[in-house]
């Protein structure tokens, strides 16, 4: 293997690290919905970006079957199995993604805002009973009953 | 007595299936107008049967097997009683016949539910039979099981205060058993098997910590169920608030379960030698004092606690968790005479709490309350309630003639043999306390000046007197001839493995003193006999007064001024014992609800949708961390 | 009728074709389609069955896809456990089938893919095929946690939908690596490799990547945070399933591939403290909730932390655990569901509902007694065989999560007769009393008759999984039936 391939396989790791990283940084840190989404689409093109890189080798040849196949002549081929995985899950991908849009659409007219806290305080009132989001530490009527014992004890 | 029964059943199996057929007929039918008489006539089979189980234990039968047997997922499963089985089941099956006597008649006809209690008390009995003849480790946690919730079925009945009382029980029974599972578990994991005999064989090569961890569990998971002290907080509202004929059940029997274990795990597989070796290092002390000051410490403080109820219900379950220690105090002792002691008392407190339960429950019939503050003078209404109930609080109290003093004798004269004299005056000290309140409660009821509301009320009827008459003379046949009962007490003792105490039908005979109580009782009677005598030869001065005619606080009374004391009856001591009693067990288990509250909000809080972002991020971070672990892959 | 090898591919087959014909035989007419799936959903459940005796006698039935053999093509594997579980989805799927509805076709169709991806995710015996399945799964339940067309709904799918997706990205870079690491995705071919290639760092990071990766949908700690929004949001029927049935078939790919390639200690304990957490979590949050739903999302997340515990102890008594504790939960949760679907709102509320419905009152409380572990009932044997799994296999660990799941079960007991104790008290005068029609209770009825039938025949049972759990946690048989030759 020659040094140019050698850096360019470490620029591809390197480049699926960098998207993987940003994707993350994209779900975790924005709270616009919209920017998370996005961030999930820049971490699965990480993801297949890197297994591309796993089965990438420079001196090797697309696995194409142009020709009646024969070992010598061909020489080597580039593994086909990750890219194989790669078609199927982008494929995957842009399916999910064209889902969550659509979802995201939905919460907007549900809910008018993108925001993901403010989706979060209008789902806990919408489904209610959340007693971390109503009032935390208010008890509960039914509560273990250390109360009741005590009556009973405190009677004289 | 070998009795032919059909299909090779042994006496084990009719009493499994005469409970199991009880169970399910009074579930259909205990709200019929028989159902009541059916139950008395099905519980009372069960006690023919256990007597006869009894008279072949007595003629050498060693234990009776049951043909129950199951393989589950490679555990076999049996059951075989044996005399310390037997010597509880006999309490057992005799407590479901008087309570189930009781609520026959008038009693059971007012109740919503009879058909439920009914259901319910034969199915403790059905479970308290398999808890009783359980074969193995595994059969005794899933009779415990059984028992627990048999028990709380029981309890929650009543609705209102008692499903919080039932709720609470249920917490701490469920602890407790969540103990004696890890304790099963340690042993399987030790023996490899859930065998008594495979668990004695695996206990020589148990480390001391190992021992240590077993004890604990044992003693907190059984010690539950008895109520000792700081687990005692359930037991006084849960038996209080069942309705009454099932509460005295409960009373009478149901603690006694966690002793029936204690002595099971403790005594018999443990063994008192090996219980002895343990030692906290350097001190001395051993683990069975450890769970003798527990038990000295429960016949304390819950017998003061109960001296402070306004409720007579209350008074007497708080006793009764006072009365638990005595027992197991007197079995820790490890002598003849206090296991013997504290045997005879658990029988001899089944006989008198079960008529003061009864009794007060019949007050409660007839007058619709138990407060002590709202009641007063009814000896004039219900005589001979009134007579159970006193011959039970001088029973309770440990006084002659009746039995508790024979068996509260013994484990006094057990401590003091043995020199504990610490234990002893907390033993006295108990005892005390027993009789202020008994006072307090025979007093409130049926002393002093009769309330205009109860002028018009009656005697409550046979079907509910005459059970708690019988109960109270039981206790006094018991307490002029404690050779009768003593020889129940030793075919547990004899299964215990411990050494018999050699009775006859007075008493006890000691090198150290002896008893007798026909001596006892004749010298009393005699002595009562020859005041009576002195009295009416010496003048006869005696006059009737009328039950308004008294007097109080350096006032006589006439008969319109209405006067009775009950409220803050001992005030004096109320503020002595006041400012201790409620404090740090009520707040540990305050404590114990707020804390699982706190982590439940926790975990709430984070499973809560506005952190989903942190929540991804700590994923990505984890996963992130192993990766980096693994280094230059794919190359 | 007499199923071999070949068949294995119809459980997955049948339900994907139908579920792409669906929408076009919904044109014609919704009843004709709903009746369609329906069938469908039977003949599955029919051919797993028919499938069994065969699957017993050989101890499993291999098929090759395109006649490849393994380790080059692409096998399906049906086991006993498989099967068992493809049974049960279909099952579920019937029993809480969509209704009459407005959407009736669409519900039906994402049903059916569920249908075929459960199914591919357990029969599948090649890593890249079980992501595969895994996302049309995943994909069908976003849809059907979004189907009841409501805010919530919506928000809770999206939320759900971009923590799976992120899960997924992570599982499918654990793939990748497991693939650079050993050359090929085969289980069976993995599983002989996996002593050599997949030990070390390397093969812990690929196991944590898919562990949380398949962790979303098994309701793992952490990747759990989607399931009470989810299970409040979405249809009960829907929630059932899912709750009931889904969550069990990610976990039993988990149990593949810890039997199949990660033997690692490391890896076996990585498990156990996500049971363990999950667990305790999962129990704590659920007695803080203040709503049925909450609860039983909450205590289903403690049942699955409690399936992991007992699949992270090595040999067949942890698999035995795993499989009854599975099989009880998927008997007793969707009937909880069930129960909630009409007791909805702050448990405060159902003051009295237990009169007004003895049934169902009598229902919840045999299911409690069951969950938290009561004798005779079947819950208590499958927490004994945890328990005893994890004392005989000792160590630290182990001891700690038998603590932490004793601990739990009075935690649980709590919360639950809380609710028994509100669904018996005295309701408020004025309020219209809450009934169930028998229709609606049938499928939770129906599920309470299973639970009591088993608790008759446990030994029978119990035999019964003891040979299917020492069978699936043999990684070297499950070799020698894929790859025939030896390899």
């Amino acid at each position: 293997m020659t040094m140019d391939a050698e850096m360019l396989g470490k620029a591809l790791y390197a480049g699926a690290v960098c998207l993987v990283l940003l994707g993350l940084y994209g779900m975790v840190v924005p709270r616009n919905l919209m920017r998370i989404v996005l961030g999930l689409v820049l971490l699965e093109s990480g993801v297949n970006l890197f297994l591309v890189a796993a089965g990438f080798r420079a001196d090797a040849a697309a696995p194409i079957l142009t020709a009646p196949f024969t070992a010598q002549a061909a020489g080597p081929l580039v593994d086909p199995v990750p890219q194989a995985l790669v078609l199927t899950a982008i494929v995957i991908g842009v399916g999910v993604l064209a889902l969550g849009l659509a979802l995201v659409v939905r919460v907007k007219e549900a809910y008018g805002t993108l925001d993901t806290h403010a989706v979060a305080n209008r789902m806990a009132r919408e489904t209610g009973a959340d007693p971390a989001v109503t009032a935390a530490g208010a008890r509960t009527p039914g509560a273990l009953p250390v109360a009741a014992g005590r009556t009973a004890e405190d009677a004289p | 007595m070998p009795f032919a029964l059909p299909f090779d059943m042994t006496s084990l199996d009719l009493l499994m299936a005469i409970a199991a057929a009880a169970t399910v007929l009074l579930y259909l039918f205990g709200t019929a107008r028989l159902g009541g008489y059916l139950a008395t006539l099905l519980h009372g089979a069960a006690l023919a049967v256990t007597v006869a189980m009894g008279l072949d234990l007595a003629a050498g039968a060693g234990a009776i097997p049951s043909s129950l047997r199951l393989t589950v997922l490679g555990q076999q499963l049996a059951w075989t009683l044996d005399g310390l089985g037997w010597f509880f089941l006999l309490l057992t099956t005799g407590a479901a016949f008087f309570s189930s006597w009781y609520m026959a008649g008038e009693w059971g006809r007012v109740q919503q539910r009879a058909r439920i209690q009914h259901g319910t008390l034969a199915l403790n009995v059905l479970t308290m039979v398999l808890l009783l003849s359980a074969g193995d480790l595994l059969g005794l946690f899933i009779g415990w099981e059984f028992v627990s919730w048999a028990a709380f079925a029981m309890m929650i009945q009543a609705g209102g205060p008692a499903t919080q009382a039932a709720y609470r029980y249920m917490l701490y029974a469920l602890a407790g058993a969540m103990a004696l599972f890890a304790a099963i578990l340690v042993v399987h994991g030790a023996a490899g098997g859930f065998g008594f005999d495979q668990m004695r064989a695996a206990l020589p090569d148990m480390s001391t910590g190992m021992l240590w961890t077993l004890f604990a569990l044992f003693a907190g998971g059984f010690g539950v169920k008895m109520a000792l002290v700081p687990t005692h907080l359930w037991q006084a509202p849960a038996y209080s608030y069942t309705p009454g004929a099932s509460s005295a059940f409960l009373n009478a029997v149901s603690a006694r379960m966690g002793l029936f274990a204690l002595i099971l795990s403790l005594v018999k597989l443990i063994g008192f030698d090996t219980l002895a070796g343990l030692r906290i290092p350097m001190t001395g002390i051993e683990s069975t004092d450890i769970l003798a000051w527990v038990a000295a410490i429960t016949m304390v403080v819950p017998t003061y606690i109960a001296l402070m109820q306004t409720d007579a219900r209350m008074l007497l379950t708080w006793h009764g968790i006072g009365q638990g220690g005595y027992m197991l105090l007197g079995i820790l002792v490890a002598t003849p005479l206090g296991v013997a002691g504290g045997l005879l008392h658990v029988f001899n407190y089944a006989t008198y709490q079960m008529a003061l339960i009864l009794a007060v429950f019949a007050v409660i019939h007839r007058t619709g309350t138990a407060d002590l503050d709202e009641l007063g003078g009814l000896i004039t209404r219900m005589p001979l309630t009134y007579v159970a109930l006193l011959m039970g609080i001088i029973g309770l109290a440990g006084l002659p003639p009746m039995n508790g003093f024979v068996s509260k004798w013994m484990i006094y004269k057990a401590l003091i043999v043995t020199q504990q004299p610490l234990l002893s005056i907390a033993a006295f000290v108990g005892t005390l306390g027993t009789i202020l309140s008994v006072y307090k409660l025979i007093h409130n009821i049926f002393l002093g000046q009769l309330r205009v509301e109860h002028r018009e009320i009656r005697e409550a009827p046979w079907s509910m007197t005459l059970p708690m008459l019988v109960l109270a003379g039981i206790g006094f046949v018991t307490g002029f001839a404690p050779g009768l009962a003593l020889s129940i007490v030793d075919q547990a003792q004899a299964a215990m493995g411990v050494a018999l105490l050699p009775h006859h039908l007075g008493g006890v005979v000691l090198a150290t003193g002896s008893l007798n109580m026909l001596w006892v009782v004749g010298v009393l009677v005699g002595a009562i006999g020859v005041g009576a005598l002195i009295f009416y030869v010496l003048g006869n001065r005696r006059f009737e007064t009328h039950q308004y005619d008294n007097y109080a606080g350096g006032h006589f009374l006439s008969a319109d001024i209405r006067y009775h004391f009950s409220h803050e009856f001992y005030p004096g001591l109320a503020r002595v014992i006041g400012p201790w009693y409620r404090g740090w067990v009520v707040r540990m288990e305050h404590g114990l609800g707020v804390l699982a509250e706190v982590s439940g909000d926790l975990w709430h809080g984070v499973f809560r949708a506005a952190y989903t972002p942190l929540y991804v991020l700590i994923v990505a971070v984890l996963g992130l961390f192993w990766a980096g672990g693994a280094g230059g892959f794919g190359s | 009728m007499t199923l071999t090898a070949h068949h294995v591919v119809l459980p997955v087959a049948l339900p994907l074709l139908v579920a792409f014909l669906l929408p076009l035989v919904g044109r014609l007419s919704d009843g004709l389609a709903r009746l369609l799936a329906q069938l469908t959903t039977l003949a599955v459940a029919v051919i797993a069955l028919l499938l069994w005796p065969a699957a017993s006698d050989g101890g499993a039935l291999v098929s090759a896809m395109g006649g490849f053999a393994a380790p080059i093509g692409i096998v399906f594997y049906a086991d006993k456990l498989a099967l068992m579980f493809v049974v049960a989805l279909a099952v579920g799927l019937l029993l809480f089938r969509p209704r009459r509805e407005h959407d009736s076709t669409k519900v039906q169709t994402l049903w059916l893919l569920l249908l075929a991806g459960g199914s591919g995710l357990v029969l599948s015996g090649d890593l890249f095929n079980i992501f595969v399945f895994y996302e049309i799964t995943a994909v069908a339940t976003y849809g059907l946690g979004a189907s009841a067309h409501t805010g919530a709904g919506y928000g809770a799918s999206l939320r759900y939908l971009l923590l799976s997706a992120l899960g997924s990205a992570f599982a499918l870079l654990g793939i990748a690596l497991v693939y650079a690491a050993a050359g090929t995705l085969n289980l069976a071919d993995l599983s002989q490799l996996a002593g050599e290639r997949l030990t070390g760092p390397m093969g812990l990071t690929a196991f944590v990547l898919m562990v949380l990766g398949f962790g979303v949908k098994a309701e793992l700690f952490p990747v759990n945070t989607w399931v009470p929004e989810v299970y409040t949001a979405a249809p009960t029927r829907v929630t059932a399933v899912l709750a009931g049935v889904v969550s069990k078939l990610a976990m039993v790919v988990i149990l593949r591939l810890l039997v199949l390639l990660f033997q690692d200690p490391a890896a076996l304990g990585f498990l156990l403290l996500l049971g363990a957490i999950g667990v305790a979590a999962g129990e704590l949050a659920a007695f803080r909730s203040r709503d049925l739903h909450r609860t039983f999302a909450y205590s289903s997340i403690a049942q699955l932390g409690l399936m992991a515990v007992a699949f992270s102890i090595p040999g067949h008594a942890g698999v035995l655990a795993g499989i009854a504790v599975a099989l009880h939960h998927l008997v007793v949760k969707p009937a909880f569901f069930v129960l909630a679907d009409r007791w909805r709102g702050e448990i405060a509320g159902l003051t009295g509902a237990g009169r007004t419905s003895p049934l169902a009152a009598g229902l919840f409380v045999l299911l409690s007694l069951s969950i938290i572990g009561i004798p005779p009932l079947p819950g208590f044997w499958a927490k004994l065989m945890l328990f005893k799994a994890a004392i005989d296999a000792g160590g630290a660990g182990n001891l700690t999560a038998v603590a932490i799941i004793l601990a739990a079960t009075v935690i649980e007991a709590a919360y639950l007769f809380r609710v028994v104790g509100i669904l018996y008290g005295t309701a408020p005068a004025g309020r219209p009393p809450l009934r169930f029609t028998l229709g609606e209770l049938a499928p939770g009825l129906l599920l309470g008759a299973v639970l009591i039938a088993a608790t008759v025949s446990v030994a029978p049972l119990g035999d019964g999984l003891t040979a299917m759990a020492a069978d699936s946690a043999d990684a070297a048989a499950y070799a020698s039936r894929v790859l025939p030759g030896g390899n």
